[in-house]
């Protein structure tokens, strides 16, 4: 059973406890240097990935779990990762339509049509 | 079938089954990890949501002057919660070795730790608050920003007039009838105390009559202004005098527009003002245009809201732990483990929302 896996299985929480510490300094290190916006996303996430994996080796135990774990895991992290995935195309690759202008490019684009359309009507009148 | 055939073939019912069915762990720790499945759906959505919106808006407010985000504040709730989990893993490590005072200490700082988590996360609330950054109250356009400023100074006249009648001072029997209001307001340092109003406090209402009807027609004026379109350069905009203006313009020519800047420069302007500058501070929000400030503050209190709600969650499993007192025992193992999954997963959500929403 569980409680017998886990006990035979000994695990140094707080030498797990300090990397976890050590991360999330990092992370607050990585915000703070002077480095390309991209790269940050990268380290951040990558040091975020390596929290959870600890968080869930060792704090809950999945490293001595048996395969249990990937029948109950994988179905969810399919679903978890394709959700994103699914909504990207339509959202994601343009999240507002030219009818509802947000931001001060699709603004200054409608004005300038505008601007076009009125000056054209109004080089037709006789 | 005869009854001696059947029993030839058939197994011992009173023999115990070598096959053991199911999953190798207890009945209560499949059903948590099963929740704990869903959980993760739930969370993906939001996140996922979330990493979608932002890609797909160029622009996405980052800076936290615009966010009001506070990191250092994120950080240490990381830190808070890294402490807790740690806490909870050691004292689920005391119970399987029936060490129960020890486990109890553990919980109890874990409980702790929580209401630390919460607090921290109140005081970030309200910076947000505070500031405005509410999902559908911030401004993403200048012309939504000079909008802002004109509803927002409306209100501050408003609830200025409502003290005068609901004193009695100024008697009206449409209070939302601001003109037939603002003229009384006007004419009262000339007046006499209406009944039932006596002489020092209605002294007091004629001191600040004068103050308050300057701050009605400075925002009259802008307002003004702004239905009309006009810059606040041009000294009137009342419609007759607008109307003279515009038929004053040559073809071809036009009234400049009202910009964003004027606006705002304007609102610092009644901001210090002496006598009124108070009331215009605390009732009208900094109102710089934030694009995809509604659609990020949507994001960020639906992903933290939630999470909060599984933090108290969290804080009710291990009060049903901690209120057995001195009596926890070894029944109690499987609960705290599960409690102590459940308190991790909490904390793995943090692990990404810290760097998607404060770093990031």
């Amino acid at each position: 059973m569980s409680h017998e896996d886990h006990n035979t299985h000994h695990v140094n929480y707080l030498a797990i406890f300090i990397v976890l510490c050590v991360c999330t300094a990092l992370s607050v290190a990585f915000d703070v240097l002077p480095m390309s916006k991209p790269l940050t996303m990268v380290l951040v996430l990558a040091v975020a990935c390596t929290k959870a994996l600890c968080v869930m080796m060792f704090f809950m135990h999945l490293k001595f779990e048996r395969n249990w774990k990937y029948v109950l895991l994988a179905p969810t992290t399919i679903l978890a990762i394709g959700l994103p995935l699914a909504l990207f195309p339509d959202i994601g690759a343009s999240y507002y339509t030219p009818t509802a202008p947000q931001t001060g490019v699709w603004a200054e684009e409608i004005r300038e049509y505008q601007a076009h359309h009125a000056a054209k009507a109004h080089s037709e009148v006789p | 079938m005869s009854h001696s055939a059947t029993s030839h073939t058939a197994p011992s019912h009173s023999a115990p089954s070598t096959l053991k069915m199911g999953i190798p762990i207890p009945n209560s720790k499949l059903g948590l990890w099963l929740f704990l499945g869903t959980e993760i759906m739930f969370f993906t959505a939001f996140i996922g949501t979330y990493i979608v919106l932002r890609l797909g808006s160029r622009g996405w407010p980052t800076d936290t002057h615009d966010t009001h985000i506070n990191v250092f504040l994120g950080g240490v709730n990381t830190f808070v919660l890294i402490v807790s989990s740690y806490a909870v893993v050691v004292a689920h490590e005391a119970m399987a070795h029936r060490n129960f005072a020890k486990a109890r200490s553990y919980l109890w700082g874990t409980l702790f730790l929580a209401f630390v988590f919460l607090g921290i996360k109140g005081v970030e609330y309200y910076g947000k608050i505070s500031n405005d950054i509410l999902p559908g109250h911030i401004a993403e356009t200048a012309s939504q920003s000079i909008q802002k400023v004109n509803r927002e100074l409306e209100l501050v006249v408003r609830d200025r007039f409502y003290d005068y009648t609901s004193s009695g001072v100024v008697k009206t029997d449409r209070p939302n009838d601001i003109v037939n209001i603002v003229n009384q307001i006007s004419a009262l340092p000339e007046s006499t105390p209406p009944e039932g109003i006596d002489a020092d406090t209605f002294a007091e209402y004629q001191v600040t009559a004068e103050a308050d009807f300057q701050l009605f027609r400075e925002w009259m004026n802008l307002h003004q202004h702004i239905v009309a379109n006009v810059s606040l350069t041009q000294l009137s905009a009342l419609p007759a005098d607008l109307l003279a203006a515009r038929d004053a313009l040559k073809e071809g020519q036009k009234l400049p527009e009202l910009t964003y800047e004027e606006v705002a420069a304007k609102l610092q302007d009644m901001k210090s003002n002496e006598k009124y500058g108070s009331y215009v501070s605390s009732g009208v929000f900094d109102p710089h245009p934030v694009v995809y400030g509604n659609i990020f503050a949507s994001c960020y209190f639906l992903m933290t809201g939630f999470h909060a709600i599984h933090v108290v969650v969290g804080m009710i499993l291990f009060g049903l732990v901690l209120k057995e007192g001195t009596r926890l025992n070894g029944t109690w193992t499987d609960f705290v483990e599960n409690s102590g999954l459940y308190w991790h997963f909490v904390d793995l959500v943090w692990i990404f929302l810290f760097p998607l929403l404060y770093i990031i």
